[in-house]
Formats: C-alpha cells, structure tokens, sequence
C-alpha cells in the first residue's frame, strides 16, 4: 500500500512501491496528463511536478516520491489558484496561465509531448518569472535529465508560449 | 480573377425526397439525421461495396443540420495533430453552407462505425477538393430547393447569410427548413472503402465563389487543442475496457528469426501473468501495466530464437542498393515533365554535371509508441481502439487475418502522437497483435509497444540514391536534365502481428503497376522547370531489403513517411540543380527563375529571396575554404510543387570545418497553397514541418547491422531539441485566384535537406551528395 499525495489529494493505491509513478498516476489515479514517451527518462512526455521540479515519472519508482507534493498537469489550474489565493468560484474557472497561452498561440501539433513541455514551462516560471530566449532554450534543453522533445516541431510555438504564458503571470490573475 | 464559379457546375446524380418525421428507438430524429445506423439498416438497400454502416450516398452520413441550427460533420479522416478536421474542414462546411463557423459544434472523425468515407489522414485539403467541401456544397443546394417550396420563392432569388435563407422578403433558418421533416438527400460516391484513398464524391455541385469568402482566410482556433491542454481529451493511450489486461510483445531476435522455445512465465515472481504463443508471435498479457512489463522482460531472457544475417548493414547500404539489388523485376516509372532528346543533348553539353545522392532510411519515430486496445467478443465482433491514420483500411487488413467479415470489425478512432505516414495504409503495429492475444484470452487487451518495439519492429521510410546528369548549353542554361531514382519499395501494408503469426495479410510489395503497396518507384516529384527541352526523369523499384531473404517475410518493411517519395527525388534534384547553377556561374534562387515558367513557382522564388534577404551571387561564396575551426556562413535554397501548393526555402548555416558541426541559423519559407484556409494553422504547420526538415537533413539515421535495426531509442535516433531550432520565418502567400486550397503539412519536412546542402557548399566549397549531414559524414567529404 503506497500514499501518494497528488495534486493536493491524499492517495492509497496498491501497487508495488517499485512500480513507475506513471503508471500508477495513469492506471491507478486515472490521471491522463502524463504521457508514455520512452521510459528512459530521454523525452519528457511523462513529466510530473514533484515538489515543484520536473521530473520524469517514467523512471521515477511510486514509492521514492510517497509523501511529496506531487502535480500532474490536471492540477496545475488549481496550483495556480492556490498561489494566487483565488476563491473557490474562481479557481474552478481558471485555466493555468501556462495553459492559456498554450491554446492562446496554438502551440500543440499532435500534443502528446506537450505535458511536458507545459510542466517544464510551470517549473520555469514559478523560477523566472521573465526569462530570455536563451534562458528558455536552455531550461528545455539542459535542465532536466534530457531535452525536452517534440517530434512533430513545436519548439517555436512553445517559445511564444513561454512568453505568453510569462506576460499573463505577470498580470497576476 | 478565376473563381470556382466560372469552372462549369453541374450537380450530377443528388436527389431530394422527404418524409414526415419518424420515432426510431424512442428518439425523435429530425432534420438531416435520416442516417442513424438503425434505419440505415431497416430502410434503404446499401450497396454491396459500401461495407459500412453509414451509407455514404446519404448527404446525412456527411453532414447534419438540426433544428438548433447546429450542425454536424463526419470525416474518415482521423486528426494526427494538424487540426485541419477541427480548422479547415469546419471553415469549409461553414463557408459552403452560409453558417457561422461556430455553428459546427460536432466533428466526428476517423471511427468506422461513424464516418462514411474512409481514406489515409494526409492531403486533408486534397487538392482543394476534399470531400467534405463537396458533400457542403451538395447539402447546400438542396437547403435551398427546400427553402424555395417552403417560401414559395425561386431558387435563384434566395441567398444565405448566417444559415438564414431570405428571398421575396421572406426568410427561414435552416433549423426550421428541417425541423419535423425526415429529409433524404443522396449524393453520388465512388471508389473503395478500405483502400488507402477510401470513397470519393462525385459530380460538381456548385460551391460558392472565392470572392464571397467570409470564414475561410480566419484564424479560428483548433477546438482540440483546447481539450488536451486541459487534460480533457481521451487519447487512445487513456482507453481502459472493464476487464482489460495489459500486454507486451516479445519481438524476435532478428528481422528474420523464427521461434525455437519461448521462455516460460515465472509464476513466483509474475503469478498473473500468461504467455501467449501464436507462431512467431510471443506475447504476455498480466492484470497490471507493470507486472506485464516485468514478465515480458523476463520471458524474453528465456526466449529462443534462430540467428540470421540477411541485411547489408549500413557501411554496405549503397553498394548492396546499386550492385545487389533487382532493379529489373519492376517497371521504370516515367515522370510527367519527360520530354525530348536527353541523350543527345547530354553528349554535346557545354558543360555537364553528374553525381550521386545517397539518403538513408528514417524512423517515422512518433515520440509515443504505437499501442492499441482490442476487444475481440465472444459473437465474434472486434473492436479496436487506436490511433490511426487510416480505420477503415485497418479494419479491412484485420478481418482479413481473422478470416471473417467486414462489418464484424469496428475501430475506434482517438488522439495519439503523430506518426507521419506510418498508418495511412492501415496499421502502425500493435493493433493486430492486441486482437490477437485479445481473441487468444477472450478478454480485451491493450497492447503497449516499448521504445525499443517502436524503433526496431515498425517501419521505415526507404533509402534511396539517385544518379543525375544536367547538361549546360554554351550560355549556361540547362540544356537536359536526367535523373535515374533508385528506391526499395516505400509501401509495406502487411501487419507485422499477422506476419510473425502466419496469418493472413496482403501480399509484401510486388511489381504490380497501379498499386501503392507495389515495388513500382513512381516519379513523385513535380517537375517544375518547365522551359528545360529534354527532361527524362525515371523511377527504378525494388523488393525491399532483407525482405525475401527474411525466414518470416520481414527484413526492413518500409511505409511512406511525410512527403514520401517526393523527399527521395527532390533532394538529388535540387540540390543537383543548384549545383548546375554554381557550374553555370549563376545565383542559385535566379537561375531557378530562369528556368521557370510557372508564375506561382517564381512568385515563392522571389518572395523567399526578398524575405530571406538574399544576396544575389554566384556559390560558393567569395573566400569559402573548408578548412579551419572559424565557424563559416552559407546558404542555399531549394523548391518544390506538392499537392497544389508551391513551396521555396532558404536555409542559412554556419559550419566548423574542423568539427563537421552544421547549425541551422535561419530557415526561411514562401509558401502559396492557393487559398490561405486558416493563416495561423498553416503557419505552425510550416514550422513543424521546418524543425522536421532540419532533423531529417542534419540528424536521423536508421542504423542497422546485418540481423536488425540497431537504432532503439532517442539516443541512437538523436531529434533535434529546441536549442538547434534556429529563426523560422514563414511567409504565407494567399493566391485566391488559384480558386483552390493546397496541402500544407508536407513539403516543407523535405525542403530542409536540399537547401542546407547547398549552404554547406556555398560556405566550404565542398558539396556534400548524402543524408543526414552528421558531423562524421561531413568531415568526410570536406577532406574528400
């Protein structure tokens, strides 16, 4: 029996402490976001937020994260909503400000990469506020354990997206 | 200005009839929706060819008008992240109807069951002429001959504004036209359901002119988009069945091993699982994702398989294409443009360029493995959930393997990773193999292929290398042009899961002309410098490699992949032509111009020079040398004619010699499909296609040894991430004189190659004739 506490919820799941996060956010928890890309932690499809960095939930054992904060992209309106301190009614009717831009500038092709890439945005923006074409380069290539990929191309429409995304945070609602 | 309206308009075959409105199963059915499969069934004798359960000869299979005044379309073709069934297609119906865009609330997509045409997702816009646009037009006209009777006006004074006919100042919405009414309108289909072009609709309804276009030309927003931002949206990989297990497939150990003893579960450790045996096909199927991840790892270690070694592997590649090879078994393919008397002109050339281009095989590589849900019932139906680019055609392939019906197998259509190509004759692995360990357990089954399955036992598309020979004439025009294109067959259509189990499936190609599973090469690439004398463009097929000597039939399947065929020919063509242009002493964009007589075609050269900024001279460049660790700057252009729409890119690079390294450092597009359908969704389809192009031209490369496919992950099939995206700019050119919408997706996947080949020897001096441009390769021929 494993305790995950996901997207602000306590979870009992039965399943081997060894088994992948991914699995047990998608099989166990019903929880779509995260995708299977690789299972070798080399594309980011599957990443989660465990307290607050990205990680790959595909090489990443259910029972090494039992008690840590973890956000998967269903629970990003409502990570939003919680640090902005938007009311219930609000936070109900909001969209992550990632999101937003992300269908404000029709970022995804077919979208199967793109919780990662809205995951690695949050993680970004939640530490740069405002960053350059270069800092945003090299948080989607360097920063986690491989580059963030996207087959179908979508790099430059994730760009605008970060930016986007950045000017909506900045407006703080 | 051409519009559509000047183009001769008849409406051949469609007919209207009309009942009162009738109770089918407790629910009232009004309007256009005369098609529920129920009544289909009761009422109306499909023809026999059909095999559907919608019948595509009812305007109602295509699109519905309801009495809210919304309305419904159908497509057989599934979405693969292009959003044209969500974009394009809407703004289509809408436009050809007179409704608001936002008045088409439901797309129905890709399920077989549910759409009544069929045919490959790719060419949405099929040469400005998709079916959809036709089955508008067609339900458009006989809105307005029920308007006519209803307000008892002529046909010819009516008009539509917002799905509002008016006329003799009286006026009456759609919804009302058919609200209470049971309305039938039969429109006129042709062709084959389960082929790879599906149906097709006749005649030529009248459309309404360009000039009166209101909604194509918008940016409208892609719906879907939305819905798997948010998380909301089931793709294929979520579908969970009651009862359902989990599964992997142990691959042989080769491309051509058959099995001695599969290994036994180890029921300590995996006490649910269960191994299935069906020839060569070994699964194992467990109540948990994971545990059926572990056992198939440990079943696999205990597996036995014969050895082969039947492949060239990639150092002998070109010499077992050109030396060992059948190129005589196949008829050689002629292109369009051929013309005159190459052979003379060539032995009298002023001057005269020859070589050889060489492109390797490439991984469709979706960036999520292909996997499938099957549901084979005890009443001997089969249902299939899964991403696919072409259902019906899948559906054909598996009743075929099953040896039972057609209407016994129903598929499902969902979102997925895109896999470009791979499925648009029916199957992209996976989904035959879960009907068969489905069938085998009697319970549904989701087959997941790993990383490793999806790079070593899919498809690929096909290597190829191309010989060409371009005569100059004393004033440094091209006086002749051949090109000999040498490709194995780019079309395998067999499912993989009923081959390793010795199932039934459509033969592996063969020189059958006129069939695109056939080791025909056809000319693919549009010939576009029209004014040249002598043109001979010729295709040599062959059986695909490995394939016959493979113990199970396998080898290396090949499968079309964006821009197939047309990649393997442009590449060798313009690049040989920019090469004839430095031999000329000419501007590489000018000389092309000089060499057009297309207005479209020099329309893209021009705005791309203008757009890219460049400067007009001969390559290479002033001091080019290929030497030396400075980083060197060059650039190169190529252009292409795919599905109505013409296309020209500039790419601009820098290259260390010392290192090989070429980065990308401004890709420039000019594309005029025609009529612009949607400025934004064409746009991100462009760069897409871009980033696609540099990854095709600089990084991949399906390596293999003489038993496989070595390549098995991202880090042996290497992509490119965001930091080797360079600047991308697109100008779109709308040419609504066209009077047609081109294809937008492809092409632009292909321009990369030729272009940044060009740069290379426009900054070093040193051409380089092979795919991909690794760093390796071009440390090569910079020393060559």
């Amino acid at each position: 029996m494993l305790t995950l506490n996901v997207n602000g919820a306590r979870h009992e799941v039965q399943a081997p402490d060894d088994t992948p996060l991914l699995y047990v956010l998608r099989n166990d928890l019903q929880l779509i976001g995260p995708q299977f890309g690789c299972g070798l932690a080399q594309c980011g499809a599957c990443s989660v937020l465990v307290d607050g960095k990205e990680v790959r939930s595909c090489i990443t054992t259910a029972g090494s994260v039992a008690g840590q904060e973890i956000v998967t992209l269903e629970g990003l309106p409502a990570r939003w909503a919680k640090q902005k301190g938007l009311s219930a009614d609000e936070a109900n009717n909001t969209l992550h400000p990632v999101q937003r831009a992300w269908i404000e500038v029709q970022t995804p092709q077919c979208g199967f990469c793109q919780n990662g890439m809205m995951i690695k945005a949050t993680e970004l923006l939640e530490s740069n506020p405002n960053p350059t074409l270069a800092q945003i380069k090299d948080a989607y290539t360097n920063s986690g354990p491989s580059p963030n990929l996207c087959r179908c191309g979508t790099y430059l429409a994730i760009i605008e997206a970060v930016q986007n995304a950045a000017t909506i945070m900045a407006k703080g609602r | 200005m051409a519009t559509m309206s000047e183009t001769p308009t008849t409406v051949l075959g469609p007919t209207l009839s009309r009942r009162q409105f009738i109770k089918a199963g407790g629910i009232l059915v009004v309007g256009f929706s005369v098609a529920g499969p129920e009544i289909l069934k009761a009422d109306t004798a499909k023809p026999a060819t059909f095999k559907n359960s919608l019948d595509p000869s009812l305007g109602s299979s295509w699109i519905e008008i309801h009495p809210d005044n919304t309305v419904l379309i159908r497509t057989g073709k599934s979405d693969f992240g292009q959003g044209s069934t969500f974009t394009a297609y809407r703004q289509i119906v809408a436009e050809e109807l007179s409704v608001p865009f936002e008045a088409i609330t439901t797309v129905i997509a890709g399920d077989t069951d549910r759409t009544p045409d069929g045919s490959g997702a790719f060419d949405f816009l099929g040469h400005g002429m998709p079916n959809i646009r036709k089955a508008a037009a067609y339900t458009h006209q006989a809105l307005l001959d029920l308007a006519s009777e209803k307000l008892g006006v002529p046909k010819d004074k009516l008009s539509v504004k917002d799905g509002i006919v008016s006329g003799g100042g009286k006026s009456i919405s759609y919804g009302n036209l058919v609200k209470d009414q049971q309305l039938k309108l039969t429109i006129p289909v042709k062709g084959d359901l389960t082929s790879i072009g599906g149906l097709e609709i006749e005649g030529n309804p009248p459309m309404k002119p360009v000039s009166e276009y209101t909604i194509i030309g918008k940016s409208y927003k892609n719906s879907v988009i939305t819905s798997k931002v948010r998380a909301k949206e089931t793709w294929a990989t979520d579908v969970r069945l009651p009862g359902m297990l989990h599964a992997r497939v142990v691959h042989p150990k080769t491309l051509g091993s058959t099995l001695v003893s599969a290994g036994a579960v180890d029921k300590k450790k995996f006490p649910n699982s269960q191994i299935i045996v069906k020839g060569n096909l070994v699964g194992v199927v467990a109540p948990t994702e994971w545990e059926a991840i572990q056992a198939a790892e440990q079943v696999a270690g205990a597996t036995k398989w014969t050895d082969w070694k039947g492949l060239p592997g990639n150092a002998k590649l070109y010499q077992h294409l050109r030396e060992e090879s059948d190129w005589t078994s196949a008829p050689v393919a002629k292109g369009d443009g051929n013309k005159g008397n190459v052979g003379t002109a060539l032995a009298s050339a002023h001057k005269k360029h020859t070589a050889t281009y060489q492109l390797s095989y490439m991984k469709h590589a979706p960036i999520g493995p292909t996997m499938a849900v099957a549901d084979v019932k005890s009443d001997g139906t089969v249902h299939i959930y899964t991403h696919n680019q072409n259902p019906q055609s899948l559906r054909g392939e598996i009743a075929m393997m099953l040896g039972t019906t057609l209407d016994l197998v129903i598929v499902h259509a969902y979102p997925g990773p895109g896999h470009y190509g791979r499925s648009n004759g029916g199957n992209a692995g996976a989904e035959d193999e879960a009907v068969l360990l489905s069938k085998a357990v009697g319970k549904p089954v989701r087959v997941q292929w790993m990383r490793a399955d999806d790079m070593q036992w899919s498809t690929q598309s096909a290597a190829a290398f191309s010989d060409i020979q371009i005569a100059l004439d004393e004033k440094g025009k091209i006086a002749a042009y051949q090109a000999d294109h040498y490709m194995p067959a780019m079309q395998d259509d067999r499912p993989i899961g009923a081959v390793l189990a010795g199932l039934p499936t459509m033969s592996a190609p063969e020189p059958k002309p006129d069939s695109v599973t056939s080791t025909v090469n056809g000319i693919e690439d549009n010939w576009v410098y029209a004014p040249v004398p002598n043109v001979a463009e010729l295709g040599h097929g062959t059986f695909q490699v490995g394939q016959k000597a493979s113990p199970i039939a396998v080898g290396l399947r090949d499968h079309s992949m964006r821009t197939p065929g047309q990649f393997q020919q442009n590449y060798p063509r313009e690049l040989a032509i920019s090469e004839a242009a430095a031999l000329a002493g000419a501007d590489a964009i000018q000389f092309r111009i000089d060499h057009a007589s297309e207005e479209r075609a020099i329309g893209v050269l021009k705005a791309v020079h203008e757009a890219s900024g460049w400067d007009t001279r001969p390559s290479p460049r002033p001091g080019a040398v290929s030497t030396g660790s400075s980083s060197l700057r060059g650039r190169g252009v190529s252009l292409m004619l795919r599905s109505g729409t013409y296309w020209a890119a500039v790419c601009e690079i820098s290259v260390t010699p010392s290192t090989g390294a070429i980065k990308v450092e401004k890709y420039t597009l000019a594309v005029d499909p025609g009529i612009v359908v949607n400025p934004m969704q064409l746009k991100r389809q462009c760069e897409g296609g871009a980033v696609m192009g540099i990854s095709h031209a600089l990084f991949e490369e399906m390596m293999f040894n003489e038993s496989g496919i070595i390549t098995d992950d991202w880090s042996s099939y290497p992509i490119p991430s965001m930091s080797d995206i360079p600047e991308i700019k697109v100008v779109l050119l709308h040419n609504p004189k066209v009077g047609a919408y081109g294809g937008g997706s492809e092409a632009a996947n292909a321009l990369a190659a030729p272009a940044i080949a060009a740069a290379l020897h426009d900054a070093t001096g040193k051409m380089m004739r092979r795919l991909p441009m690794k760093p390796a390769y071009v440390l090569a021929a910079l020393k060559a």
